[in-house]
């Protein structure tokens, strides 16, 4: 919506296609508060963030594609195709330019290798916020939930306030992963028991979940022998990360990113596919949807560049991650233009922290000073284009203080 | 030497006191063993023994779970004199079990005039070992020779071009290859010095193979050297030394085929009865008159036992237990579709002997473009453990890893376990039963089970022939199945076409598998009542992302199309998808 609403703006002829039968993705099952604080100074709820874009969509008439799933693209030459199927038919959409801003998927289970048996009563968090939320249905009655990000807290403290019989939370780290309000807001304040360094093992049960192995992990997430234990629950909610749903691009040609898992992409977020454009949680995962929303603004002033034919850099000036950086994007500088550069990263280190951005021989850039940083804090930081001149690559560091 | 002083032979070697007793070829074990492992090769040890048609193993381990069995005793007793008075009907045919054993024996019987009704206890068939398996049409090579297995394995498979055809069910013959290794013979490494070594390996062994497959009946096997085995598998290890093709292997979509029989059996006439699960017989003196379920009791005048791992059960109750049942559990890892074209063929690699917990493994591509890893081979006490241990995982990956050395093996999206069904003998029990005039047993139906199922329905009907039941042929049966249209798979023009004729088809339900709702209601007419019964016909929920989207919508089309509300939906069996209060209803 982001990406449209500012390309419409800008005078173009733009098409928005969405799969399900309203526009928002994510945000109309997150009815908790906490969105748009850097873009709008207050912490709206999901869909009232959501709803301000949509205002602006009907405002600038956009054409707007409900319910419409994108089955295939032809994004090789200048004139890209899509093939659309929805309710009212096959259709081709012929395009010159193209965002793609479809999200990301939840981690299940199988990922993270959880054994035992697979009966009814396990679900991702995702899921059960859009059950409880829409549906107004709970998943189940005693409930232990994996993963201490700030998705588990949320949903943790939700279903407290719904009325489940019990909560546990449990996770491998030292501590909560999430942001520190929500671990007194969603957590402390209502006094839902958690446990680190805990994984579940096994899900017992033949039919519905009667309870799960629990196993204690070391700092390296190891289990530790004989620390199992049986947990009675009914359900399990897995809140173990997302991922960028980059299947999609991957099959028009575009390059992934093992570390982001979404598509590699340069400073306006163009994936390797030319004129073929990425934003939101698709390129990485955005703790805010502020972030997500600039993503999706640059990407628009991206279309702008390759609709007006502008010029790219004979050279492109890779970007890579350098020592305490988990994921870095974008991943090359490759057009010419005059703003600074917007890059995100993931510290792999907490507390202190210079981000420190320097050139292929050790040559440092530019230097900004962060309070606080953690693994599960995406990192943003502005780089002018003179700093960055001449440089033939350039790595990002954070090294703690 | 008589059956009794070769048992009796055999027991020796245990340091336990065995009694025992033979009754027409069958040997009856009692007594009490430190372990479970022990009370299955103590079964085997006898099994093995020429001439023994049955083993019913009776004796006790420490960890025996005798109140569990007492419960479950009591609660079939229960059930039985609830509803041991209500008669549903009467049949010529009632079979029991409808996995690919019970539906398949179910169509074969529709070509004739007869009233059959197959029994199945869960909410949809193929839910025992017929959901959880590997989907290969095996050759034939691999059974022992003179064994009902290698006769109806190589007989199925060649029966299958027709089949799948007339039931609308994707087949493919990829054929196998078998890879020899420097580890194929690694255990008689030291009797071969040198270079024999390898002679031995790459120039000898593989003729065995073939020799051994050719005697079963195998046509078409192939031995392959050097760049013919990349040409085929370019990623296979590039330390096989030899390998040994079969063209004529296939695979195909276990839950798919079942649902077709099932649904072409009740096409031409069977009555398919869900959640209707037996807990008796009424006998008169040797002769079975009635099948009680929980339902009531269908009349029979003949009855089929096609009940997997619960056969030896199923047998007990009709009064003719002439085997144990030793149940084997095989873990399967699947990867994603993404990696489709990274194995093409079903590939392996010999050992010689076959290491004790990935006998008969493998890998081997699907139908839909997924990757098989697996199976294991377990003993497990507990014929419904379908779990998977974390140490299992790891064991698949190690193990296969030496074939497939640059797999991208962090790409699994599921696993999954089944339990095979063997009896100590070994080999597919299909014969009328010793003490019970009218019961069929189609038991100790193990892998290759559903590679030999179309044989085994002939062979067991042929069977009942045998025992008295008249086959008249009946003209209008129909062999032809259609399967459900998959919108992942028509041409745009189609999808369009039926768009217009149906908006349904134009709503995408589960992205990663493109399946739409049209799809989803098909099934349900067809007689699906579950998510999980959906998500085997139509592959809902089935890819990268594992029904994390489309959960929800299914359960919402479920709960519409079947008319119950949304926390009525049930995952599978007894499973109800959520269990919580729904808001503005009493907890
Ligand atoms: C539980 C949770 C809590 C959060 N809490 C906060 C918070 O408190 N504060 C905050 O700032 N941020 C929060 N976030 C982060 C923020 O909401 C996200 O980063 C942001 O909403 C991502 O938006 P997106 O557009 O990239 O993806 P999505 O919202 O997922 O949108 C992707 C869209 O693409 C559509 N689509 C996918 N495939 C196709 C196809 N083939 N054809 C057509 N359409 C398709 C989907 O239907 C979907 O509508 C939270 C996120 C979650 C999950
Ligand atoms: C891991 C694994 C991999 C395998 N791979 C292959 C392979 O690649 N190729 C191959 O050919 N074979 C393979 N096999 C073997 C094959 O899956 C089986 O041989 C076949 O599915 C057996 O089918 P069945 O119908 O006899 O048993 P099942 O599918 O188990 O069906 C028995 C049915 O009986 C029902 N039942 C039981 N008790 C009752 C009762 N009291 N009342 C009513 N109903 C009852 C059960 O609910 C069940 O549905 C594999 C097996 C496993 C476990």
């Amino acid at each position: 919506m982001a990406a449209a609403v500012k390309l419409a703006g800008k005078g173009y002829d733009v098409a928005l296609i969405e799969r399900k039968e309203e526009l928002g993705g994510i945000l109309d099952q997150c009815i908790h508060d906490g969105f748009g604080t850097k873009i709008f100074g207050k912490a709206l709820s999901g869909p009232e963030f959501a709803g301000h874009f949509m205002d602006e969509a009907s405002k600038l008439g956009l054409d707007v594609h409900l319910n419409t799933y994108v089955k295939s693209v032809n994004a090789g030459g200048d004139v890209k195709e899509l093939v659309t199927v929805s309710p009212r038919g096959v259709e081709r959409i012929k395009a010159r330019s193209i965002v793609y801003a479809i999200g990301c998927r939840e981690r299940h289970p199988f990922e993270i290798k959880v054994g035992g048996t697979r009966p009814a009563g396990i679900y991702t968090a995702g899921m059960v916020q859009r059950l409880v939320n829409l549906y107004g249905i709970l998943p189940g009655k005693r409930v232990l939930i994996v993963g201490g990000g700030d998705v588990g807290m949320i949903v943790a403290r939700h279903l407290y306030l719904e009325g489940v019989e019990s909560i546990t939370v449990v996770f491998p780290e030292e501590f909560f992963v999430g942001l520190p309000r929500n671990v007194q807001q969603c957590i402390l304040d209502f006094n839902i028991p958690f446990r680190p360094r805990t994984v579940v093992k096994e899900i017992v049960g033949k039919e519905r979940v009667e309870g799960v192995i629990l196993v204690k992990v070391d700092e390296n997430w190891r289990p530790i022998p004989s620390t199992e234990e049986f947990y009675p629950c009914d359900t399990v909610i897995f809140s173990v990360g997302l991922v960028p749903y980059a299947k999609k691009l991957r099959a028009i040609g575009a390059e992934i990113d093992p570390r982001t898992r979404g598509p590699v992409v340069n400073e306006f977020f163009e994936s390797t596919v030319r004129g073929v454009f990425a934003a939101g949680n698709l390129v990485q995962i955005f703790d805010y949807v502020d972030d997500a929303v600039e993503s999706a603004y640059i990407a628009a002033d991206g279309v702008e560049k390759y609709l007006a034919g502008e010029g790219r850099l004979d050279n492109p000036v890779p970007f890579k991650p350098g020592s305490n950086v988990r994921t870095l994007t974008p991943h090359r500088l490759e057009w010419e233009d005059e703003r600074p550069v917007v890059a995100f990263l993931r510290p792999a280190v907490e507390g202190r922290a210079w981000i420190i951005v320097r050139g292929g021989n050790g040559e440092i850039l530019k230097k900004e000073f962060r309070q606080y940083v953690r693994p599960s804090t995406l990192e943003r930081i502005e780089i002018p284009r003179e700093a960055i001149d001449g440089a033939e690559e350039v790595y990002i560091d954070v090294a703690g203080v | 030497m008589s059956l009794e002083s070769k048992v009796r032979k055999a027991l020796r070697d245990f340091p336990y006191e065995i009694k025992f007793e033979v009754r027409d070829g069958v040997v009856f074990l009692d007594g009490e063993v430190e372990t479970y492992q022990e009370w299955v090769e103590i079964g085997l040890a006898v099994g093995r023994i020429k001439g023994v048609e049955g083993v019913v193993n009776r004796i006790r381990w420490k960890g025996y779970p005798k109140e569990e069995l007492k419960r479950k005793e009591e609660r079939r007793r229960k059930l039985y004199e609830e509803n041991k008075d209500r008669i549903i009907g009467e049949y010529d045919v009632v079979i029991i079990g409808g996995g690919v054993t019970g539906t398949a024996i179910a169509r074969e019987l529709s070509k004739y005039r007869l009233k059959v009704a197959l029994l199945e206890k869960a909410t949809d068939v193929s839910v025992g070992a017929s959901k959880a398996n590997n989907g290969m049409i095996h050759p034939g090579v691999a059974p022992k020779r003179g064994t009902l297995k290698a006769k109806l394995n190589v007989r199925g498979n060649a029966m299958y071009d027709e089949l799948a055809r007339d039931l609308g069910v994707k087949f493919k013959r990829v054929g196998s290859l078998w890879l020899i290794t420097p580890r194929t013979l690694q255990k008689y490494r030291r009797y071969l010095p040198g270079p024999f070594y390898k002679f031995v390996s790459a120039y000898i062994f593989p003729y065995l193979v073939k020799l051994k497959g050719m005697l079963n009946g195998v046509k078409g096997i192939r031995i392959i050297r050097g760049e013919g085995i990349w040409k085929l598998e370019p990623k296979a290890t590039r330390e096989a030394w030899a390998a040994v093709y079969v063209p004529s292997a296939g695979i195909l979509d276990p839950y798919e085929l079942v649902a077709a029989l099932a649904e072409n059996a009740i096409a031409n006439g069977v009555e398919i009865h869900l959640e209707t699960e037996v807990v008796g017989f009424i006998r008169e003196g040797e002769t079975i008159k009635g099948v009680v379920t929980n339902r009531g009791t269908f009349l029979a005048r003949y009855v089929v036992n096609a009940a997997g791992v619960f056969a030896d059960e199923i047998a007990e109750l009709a009064g003719s237990r002439e085997y144990t049942i030793h149940p084997r559990k095989g873990v399967i890892l699947l990867f994603d579709k993404e990696l489709e074209g990274w194995v093409n063929h079903c590939v392996t690699e010999l050992r010689f002997p076959a290491p004790a917990h990935t006998k008969g493994g493998g890998i081997n591509p699907t139908v839909h473009g997924n990757i098989l890893w697996g199976p294991t081979a377990v003993e497990v006490p507990d014929k419904t453990d379908t779990s998977v241990h974390p140490e299992e995982i790891e064991e698949i990956l190690e193990r296969y890893r030496e074939i497939y050395p640059d797999f991208p093996r962090h790409r699994i999206i599921r696993y999954f376990a089944g339990v095979r069904a063997p009896t100590f003998t070994e080999d597919f029990i299909i014969r009328p039963a010793k003490w019970v005039k009218n019961l069929l047993h189609v038991a100790g139906i193990q892998s290759p089970g559903l590679a030999s199922a179309p044989a085994i329905a002939e062979y067991a009907v042929e069977q009942l022939r045998s025992m008295g039941l008249t086959l008249e042929p009946k003209p209008d049966f129909n062999p032809h199945r259609e399967p459900i249209p998959r919108a992942s798979e028509m041409s745009l023009e189609e999808l369009d076409r039926r768009i217009k004729e149906d908006p349904r088809w134009g709503n995408i339900v589960c992205t990663c598998e493109m399946v739409s709702e049209a799809e989803i209601v098909e099934a349900i007419r067809r007689g699906a009542r579950t998510l999980d019964a959906i998500r085997r016909r139509t592959r809902l929920g089935m890819g990268t992302c594992q029904g994390g989207y489309c959960t929800l919508r299914a359960a919402e089309i479920l709960s519409r199309e079947l008319g119950v509300p949304i926390s009525q939906v049930v995952k599978e069996n007894g499973g109800r998808l959520f269990n919580g209060t729904v808001r503005g209803e009493e907890p």
